[in-house]
Formats: C-alpha cells, structure tokens, sequence
C-alpha cells in the first residue's frame, strides 16, 4: 500500500485540493461581503430615516422634545476619554452645536455631512473607528451630528464568516486532500491490478481474460468490453492463421505440380506431344492459383465495404427468378432436380452483381456436394421486414463437426478435399449476406444443406 | 489490325506484341502515359489497350484526357484490379472494355476483335443474317432456313452476342459479363450449358453447323469451316 503512494500523488491532490480551496474561498468571500455590504446600506437608510424624524419633531416640538427622545435630556458632555469609551462599547455618539457652541454631546472634533456617510476617524489616537456619520441641521444656528459604529448583526456576521472561513480552511481542505489521495491509491490499486492482468493476457491471449468485477458497473463495463475486443482480436488471428494456412496449401500443391510439369517438360523436351499434355496441364494449376487470388481479393473487397456505396434498389424476386432458370438446365444436365419458388417483387437494397455471387456460389454448392440425383430447391418467401431466401438440397449434408466452420476461409471438410475449389465460396456468401445486413444461417438437423438467409426488405 | 500498347510491364507488353504479330497485326509499344496519349493524339490505330496502373498517371485519366480530345479509337483497358468498382470507373472514363490480369491472349485477341469490328451499323441492325440463320431483333424472333426456332431469353441473348461478332471467337467470359452481367467466374458450366442446349436448336437438326467451339477459348459463328 505504501508503495502505492508515489509523490505526483500528493502533488496531484494538493494541486486539486488547492485550485478547490481558493474557488470556495472566493465564493465564501464574496457572499460574505455582499451580507455586510447590504446590512450596512441597511444601517445607512434607517440612520437616514431617523434624521429626518429629528428634522420634524423638532419642528413640531422643539429641541427639548428631541433630546428626550435621544436620551439626552441631561445634557451630558464627554470629554475625549469618554467618547473612546462609548464608541468602543458601540454606542452612537452625539453632538450638538448651536451657533459654533457645543450645547451637548462629545467634545471629540469630528466633522459630518448632511447624507449618512461611513467614515473611518483616528482622533488623534492610534485605534481607528468605522463609523456611519450624519449632520442635520435643525435650523440656521443648531444642529446635530451623530456618529454610529457599526450594528449588531454587521459585526457578528464578519465574526461568523471569519470563524466558518477558518474551519473550512484547515477541516474541509484537509478532509479534501485525504479523499483525493484515497481516489488516487485506489485508483492506482486497480490499474496495477489490470496491468498484471493484462500482463498476463500477453503471455496467453488466447485463454487468459481479465475478470469481471460483480459490483461497480463502470469497471464491470469497462472489463467486459475489453474482454469482448480480445475475443474478436483473438478470431481475428484465428481467421488469420486459418487463411495462411489455407493459403500457403492451396498455393503450395498446384505449384509443385506446375514445378514438376516443368521438370517432365525438360525431360520430354523431344516429344511435342508430351510437351502439349504438360503445358495444358500446368496451365490448368496456374489458373487454380490465379482463380484463388481472384476470389481472395473479391473476398477481401466484400468485406471493406466498398460495394455500399453503390447499392440500389432491386427487384430481388426477379433476380432469383432469372438465375434461377439459368441454372435449371445445369441441374438437369447433372441429373438433379431444381425447384423454384418465389414470391414476387421483394424489393431490396442491393448489389446486384453481389447478389446473383451469393445464389450462384450455394447453387453451385449444391451441384457440387449432393447426391447425384438430390432434390435442390431456391425459394423466396416474403415477411414482415423481410425475406426469407431458403437453399437447401435433400442430402447428404454437412457432418456435424463440420457445421461451425462452413463459413471459416479455406476450410473444406474431409468429403470436398478431392472437389475442385478453394474453400472460399461460403466465405464470400457470408461475406455478401454480411455487407447487405442479411441473416445467413446452416440449419442444423437436416438430411440436406440447407441455407437460411434473412433479407432485409425495402417498403420505402 | 494496328495496335497501341500502353504498358509499363515490358514482359506483359512483349507477350501482347508477339501474340499480335504471330496473328499477322502491327503492335507499337509505349512504356508510359504521356507517350501513349502522344501516339494516340498524333496516329491512326485501330485500338488502344492502356494499362490502369502507370507510372506518374493513372490509366484512368489518360484514357479520360483521350475521350475528352476527341480521340474516338476503341479503348481496352487492363489491370490487375478485379473490382467491379474498378471497372465501372474505367468505363465511365470512357474505355470501351476492361480486361483483369492475368489473361488468355486469346480472351484479349477476341475482346480487340469484338471492338474492332463493332459498326455502328451491326449494332443497331434490326435483324441478323448469318447463312440461313436469321434473328429479327425487334420481335426477338430467331428462325433458320425458314423454321422458326423457340429459344429461351438466355439462349436469344448468345446466339445475339455471337451474331453481332460473326466469324469472331466470344469468350466464356465475354458470355457472362455480356448476357448474365456477371463479374465473377460461376465455378460450373453454365455458359456451356446454355450454348448447348443453343446448338441442339440452332445446329442439330440442319445439315450445316454454324456454332463453333474452339476447345478452352470459346466459340464462333460463322458459316465458314
């Protein structure tokens, strides 16, 4: 666990811990003062509020009236020291001047203007007050200047914030930089763990997995797919080593063939007749090799997708129909039977080249693998969003053990070993069922191989 | 027959060249684009055959820049791309045909014979005459000596193919590209098949045999021997 904690850990959490304290500071701060600040505006108004009740009661009533009023009706006079004493217990101070004489009030010189005003004053002493100010002048020789330090609730809440402020410093960032610091430990716990998993995935990746957490769905998630891509990269490099495979035999066998043509050609360089039986025959494993490649790179063209850009609408009905009598003759001749059944004008989005590669690479399946008089029939039914298009011959089928891989390149089962082709011809029908999003399925339990392929119809 | 070549692969060309020459036809051999366009523009051939992948110029633009000067001679383009994109493009650039290495020389001599001899009069003939055999094509009505004969689509369209190239070999292939718009190789015999079953209508009950095959290339009409 100590380990685990390395320094750009701390870096990091005091990093983030720092960058979340100063925005919070800010934010505490300014609310702070946008309180004080509306409860001084407050204090301002009701100071404001008051001179002018002074203003008209002395009107009314006179001075005496007002001085009761203000509890000054004893008429006290402070000196300097008793002044500092009263504004230091928050008490407003008071002066009254009548003809450039102190009637009342504090002896401190302190000068106001008619509009409630905040002050700071020193009087000559080395503390100084914050102080609202205000003069009123109640006729041409008297009038009143009052000093107010700031309210109860002004000064309790500085207090508070200030208090709050300090214990979010020291309580919130601390607890903060403790939670990053466990994020980044635990963090660093479960991506050491993947990283020895997937260590050991490099030594085996075709077996090993990394496992899947029951809880914490992200993780769960993020474990699943990364399994699901092994998976597909661990087919892939199967498909890959199935079709080196397939390739380096197909190619090895017709070309020592055509190498040994060769050699007997030298050897039997004096008889033309001789000469013309190998040449044939060499040409023949060439062209072996050559259709290989061709099918390979049509194989390859299929998959890229490249024929989507110029899918049309198509008459699928009238596409299998046609091929479908083309082939009629083929099967007679073979002495096999072809049924034909289709609905008419199912309308799909299409290849149309790709398509009639697709019925003519299961049509010429059949014709290569059933029984010499088999039953074969195509039909087309039409569904709900799609068509069914059902290739299927009346035996003897694919072996069981065979099935799963019908589809795979250069995979032929033992019985087609001795056929011509190159064990790509499924490939490239799944390729085209795949590229055009139909479904191709090998039913199982059948006398015969019988291919299901789901097309997606066109309405529109 | 006077052949332009535009090739960059000497052995192919060579092999192109003497195949022609050995069929008693002159061959002019150019390496690259710019030469080939130069020739083209500047002498009289009978047909072109331009490479697809060149040095410096696609085959493509080239044949594009020739259709756009006005050069009408017919165009074959060769390639060892397969696709049928491919071969789209290079028909809408305006080759007249496209060939997939590697080939048959004859597929080839076939293929320059076929665009050699198509006339704008044969290939909009209303009937077709070869011998007793007639093909009206309006009415796609085909009789021989004066019977008339019941072929089904797939044979009129050959024995159509094959008329409008009379004493021409038309090649498995040029069947399948041509009457099924096939651009793969169906692994059986249907081409075989079908022209057949042509025969056994066309041929079998007269005494003379129009349709020809020639064992691994292809076949002929003609009424010659």
């Amino acid at each position: 666990m100590i380990n685990l904690l390395k320094p750009y850990n701390f870096k990091h959490a005091l990093f983030l811990t720092s960058v979340i304290t100063v925005l919070c500071t800010a934010l505490f701060a300014l609310c702070g003062s946008v309180l004080i600040n509306s409860i001084s505006k407050e204090q301002e108004s009701e100071l404001t509020e008051l001179t002018e009740e002074l203003k008209s009661q002395y009107e009314e009533h006179g001075l005496d009236w007002i001085l009761d009023d203000l509890e000054l009706d004893e008429m006290p006079i402070w000196n300097r020291s008793q002044s500092l004493e009263r504004l230091d217990e928050h008490d407003n101070l008071f002066k009254v001047v009548q003809s450039g004489q102190l009637l009342l009030g504090s002896q401190l010189s302190f000068a106001a203007q008619e509009t409630a005003k905040w002050q700071t004053l020193r009087f000559d002493s080395a503390r100084q007050f914050e102080l609202l100010t205000i003069r009123v002048d109640l006729d041409e020789s008297l009038s009143v200047t009052i000093l107010q330090p700031k309210s109860y609730e002004s000064r309790f809440i500085a207090a508070a914030i200030w208090q709050v402020y300090l214990y979010f410093v020291t309580l919130f960032a601390i607890s903060l930089f403790g939670l990053f610091i466990y994020i980044q430990v635990r963090d660093q716990v479960k991506r050491s763990s993947i990283d020895k998993q997937l260590l050991d995935i490099a030594k085996a990746p075709d077996s090993v997995r990394l496992s899947v957490p029951k809880h914490a769905s992200g993780d769960r998630d993020l474990a699943k797919s990364i399994n699901e891509m092994l998976d597909e990269i661990t087919d892939l490099h199967g498909n890959m080593k199935t079709m080196s495979v397939g390739i380096a035999h197909d190619l090895k066998t017709p070309l020592s063939r055509v190498a040994n043509r060769l050699q007997s050609m030298q050897h039997d360089i004096n008889d033309p007749h001789l000469i013309e039986t190998h040449l044939n025959h060499a040409s023949n494993d060439l062209n072996a090799v050559i259709s290989t490649f061709n099918n390979l790179v049509r194989l390859n063209s299929i998959e890229s997708g490249q024929h989507k850009e110029k899918f049309v609408k198509l008459n699928l009905s009238e596409l299998i129909y046609d091929l479908a009598q083309s082939y009629l003759p083929v099967f007679e001749d073979s002495g096999r039977t072809l049924e034909i059944s289709t609905v008419k004008d199912v309308i799909c989005f299409g290849d149309a080249d790709l398509l009639s590669q697709l019925i003519c690479n299961l049509l010429e399946n059949a014709l290569e693998y059933s029984n010499y008089d088999a039953q074969v029939w195509l039909r087309l039914q039409s569904h709900t969003g799609s068509a069914l298009l059902q290739i299927g011959d009346n035996g003897p089928g694919i072996a069981k053990s065979d099935q799963p891989h019908v589809f795979e390149r250069f995979y032929r089962a033992d019985i087609s070993r001795s056929k011509p082709g190159n064990g790509l011809g499924l490939s490239i029908v799944k390729a085209i069922c795949q590229v055009h999003g139909a479904k191709l399925d090998l039913l199982p339990g059948q006398k015969g191989a019988v291919f299901n392929i789901e097309v997606p119809i066109s309405t529109s | 027959m006077k052949v332009l070549i535009v090739e960059d692969d000497f052995d192919t060309a060579d092999f192109i060249k003497r195949g022609l020459e050995q069929n008693g036809d002159t061959a002019h051999h150019v390496g690259t684009a710019q030469q080939g366009m130069v020739l083209a523009t500047s002498e009289e051939f009978d047909v072109i055959i331009f490479d697809r992948l060149l040095p410096k110029m696609d085959g493509i633009d080239a044949v594009r820049i020739l259709r756009g000067s006005n050069v009408v001679t017919p165009i074959i383009m060769l390639t060892a791309l397969s696709e049928t994109a491919d071969r789209v493009s290079g028909l809408d650039a305006g080759a007249d045909d496209y060939l997939v290495k590697p080939f048959d020389f004859s597929e080839l001599y076939a293929r320059l014979k076929a665009l050699t001899r198509r006339t704008p009069l044969k290939q909009e003939a209303l009937s077709l005459n070869i011998a007793d055999l007639r093909l009206e094509r309006t009415a796609r009505k085909v009789s021989r000596g004066g019977q008339a004969l019941d072929l089904n689509p797939k044979e009129y369209q050959i024995l159509e193919y094959l008329m409008l190239n009379p004493g021409q070999l038309v090649t498995k292939t040029m069947l399948l590209e041509k009457v099924w718009g096939f651009n793969f190789d169906p692994k059986t015999s249907l081409v075989q098949t079908h022209v057949s079953r042509l025969r056994n209508k066309v041929d079998k009950p007269f005494d003379t045999e129009l349709i020809k095959t020639i064992r691994g290339c292809g076949y002929i009409i003609s009424d010659h021997d």
